[in-house]
């Protein structure tokens, strides 16, 4: 009979103690192996959400309003203009993978409700400004066919409001012109919405200017952004507004949270395999006279040493294997439990787990739990057989 | 120095909307029309009006089957399925109930359709008020000569009234376009009204014909 079969047999004597045992043991590899997938889903998902932002840098002329609730604050009036040959020194610059010019126009609407509201418009370039902002995607139709053309294409929420699907006509207010619209886009959860898209040459023409408001700047991948961010600092007359920065801010907060995740993993990795020393603790405390009979017998200590950390062996694999595979059985669940109770969940899958991971936790709770299997097991092999056979009456 | 504190406000700034911008959770469920002010909306569309209560509708699948039954294709909103939450405010002179104001969407021809109507307790037009409508000519629709053209309708008169053909007879027939280049936009108030009325027939006036 093999040691194997020996431990297996022995640990078979005390199911519902075996049982218990194993369960905590899963529990902690599933808790360990489900909170480091987060960890890493998390991680990629708000990765993929800030990179879906599109360019990480934007540089406009000191004192225009960049962003659309201030537009409308300002009423569309405060826009400050940029000269266009910036885009070449921009795109000489070798930190850049690209740049997208974006002309900003409001307009005032004087039926938009009781009191008029004000309606936003972004000229931007087909060929460049998608590239900037891939996440964006069509509910009908598509960009503009060319840069001077009398189209639009609008955010959801705008479409939602003025009840436009693609070949409709929009009014662009206080001009007077009409355009067709050729794109209706998918909601985003973002100002993107609420505007309406037009080619920047076209935009220009309606507003009677040659200039942009704003220059959206995509950095090299193995770009140095805190370089080129310094660089555009020292031009006169502009501001440089980085998205990188926020970057930077929102990771430095996962690693915040990394930490505490860990913490959490290593705190039910000790208390499963503080069950499991505790559980062959006693299985040798009862079995003394046994190990006695056995020693008699001629096993050598190491070979009772070898017997009890086989059965050690057996339960953390065991129960690490359970462990992990309720984590892959219930991944999805808890990625969806997960988002309901975050106050804030990036898009796609929260909960990344692959056998790499898989496999490094099962050597992970294997190793901790032969260490904790230790004690247990040179107590065993220390057994005086006199003394245990005596210890039966 | 200064310049270093106001990049890193402008930053904190920026992150603060970006994550507000991401974290909020749009509404995908669109809603009916609602007036945007109704506190300063409500006295003007109902006068004598002192308070309103904001009720919120969606129509239960025999309402809907009544709605769909009147109101065809052509007098849907583009984003607004006919089983949407419909807003209707209740209108009260202290507790005494005046009556109702209702808006529907309806599509123009350059931009969405915000048509209002108050009626009183019988469903009668007591008063019409566009919010929202894009187009040249804007202002005479908006002007109170239109409005008025409407007072004293109910729905009984788009029996004799097809507001899609834009043919018929009775009142409706009577009130004439006040801005020729806009003749979609027109037709689509004319739409729009008879969507609002059949809308508020169902959820409001047959409950009561029937408890009567």
């Amino acid at each position: 009979m093999t040691r194997f079969r020996i431990a297996y047999r022995n640990l078979q004597r005390k199911k519902t103690r075996t049982l218990l045992t194993l369960g905590g043991i899963a529990l902690s590899a599933w808790v360990l192996v489900s909170l480091l997938g987060f960890n890493r889903g998390y991680e990629n998902a708000l990765n993929r959400d800030v990179d879906n932002l599109g360019y990480q840098l934007m540089v406009m002329a000191k004192g225009c309003p960049y962003e659309a609730a201030t537009m409308m604050l300002q009423g569309g009036t405060g826009f400050r203009y940029i000269n266009e040959t910036w885009l070449d020194s921009l795109r000489a610059d070798p930190e850049i993978a690209g740049v997208t010019p974006i002309l900003m126009q409001a307009y005032f609407d004087p039926n938009a409700g009781e009191n008029g509201g004000i309606v936003g418009y972004f000229g931007v370039e087909a060929a460049s400004f998608p590239a900037m902002k891939p996440f964006l995607r069509f509910h009908q139709g598509g960009w503009f066919g060319n840069g001077n053309a009398a189209e639009a294409v609008m955010g959801f929420e705008a479409a939602e409001l003025e009840q436009r699907k693609v070949g409709d006509r929009i009014l662009v207010p206080e001009k007077n012109v009409e355009l067709t619209v050729v794109g209706i886009l998918e909601r985003t959860g973002t100002q993107d919405d609420g505007i309406i898209f037009v080619p920047l040459r076209k935009l220009q023409e309606i507003a009677g200017t040659n200039k942009i408001t704003t220059v959206g700047i995509k950095v090299k991948h193995d770009g140095d952004t805190a370089a080129l961010e310094r660089r555009l600092y020292q031009l006169p007359d502009v501001q440089v507004v980085s998205f990188s920065q926020v970057k930077q801010t929102i990771m430095k907060l996962i690693a915040t949270a990394r930490v505490m995740v860990l913490a959490i993993a290593t705190i039910a990795l000790l208390i499963a395999m503080a069950g499991v020393a505790n559980t062959i603790l006693m299985s040798v405390l009862e079995r003394l006279p046994e190990i006695g009979v056995l020693k008699t017998m001629g096993a050598m200590p190491g070979d009772i040493f070898a017997l009890v950390w086989m059965e050690t062996l057996i339960l953390c694999t065991g129960g690490g294997i359970a462990g992990i595979g309720l984590s892959f059985a219930l991944a999805r669940a808890t990625a969806a439990w997960v988002r309901r109770i975050l106050p804030y969940a990036p898009r796609g899958g929260l909960v990344e787990i692959d056998l790499g991971m898989a496999g490094a936790t099962l050597a992970v709770i294997v190793g901790v739990g032969l260490i904790s299997g230790l004690l247990p097991a040179w107590k065993a092999a220390r057994v005086r057989p006199l003394d245990s056979i005596r210890s039966i009456n | 120095m200064i310049l270093s504190r106001c990049r890193g406000l402008a930053v904190a700034l920026l992150a603060c909307v970006l994550v507000c911008a991401v974290a909020s959770v749009p509404s995908f469920a669109a809603t009916g029309c609602d007036l945007n002010n109704p506190d300063r909306d409500v006295p003007r569309i109902f006068p004598g009006s002192t308070r309103y209560v904001a009720k919120y509708r969606s129509p239960t699948p025999t309402e809907l089957a009544a709605i769909v039954a009147q109101l065809d294709e052509r007098f849907r909103a583009i984003y607004d399925p006919l089983s949407v939450p419909y807003t209707i405010y209740e209108i009260y002179r202290g507790d005494e109930k005046m009556g109702y104001i209702h808006g529907v969407n309806q599509k123009g021809q350059f931009g969405g359709l915000q048509v209002f109507v108050a009626l009183d307790l019988a469903g009668t037009v007591r008063s019409f008020y566009i919010q929202k409508m894009v187009g040249r000519s804007v202002a005479k629709f908006r002007d109170g000569q239109f409005g008025k053209a409407f007072i004293g309708i109910s729905l009984k008169d788009f029996q004799k009234y097809d507001p899609v053909a834009g043919k018929g007879s009775g009142p409706l027939a009577a009130i004439a376009n006040p801005a020729p280049d806009m003749e979609t936009d027109f037709y689509g108030v004319l739409r729009a009204l008879k969507k609002n009325l059949v809308l508020m027939d169902v959820f409001v006036f047959s409950a009561a014909r029937k408890q009567q």
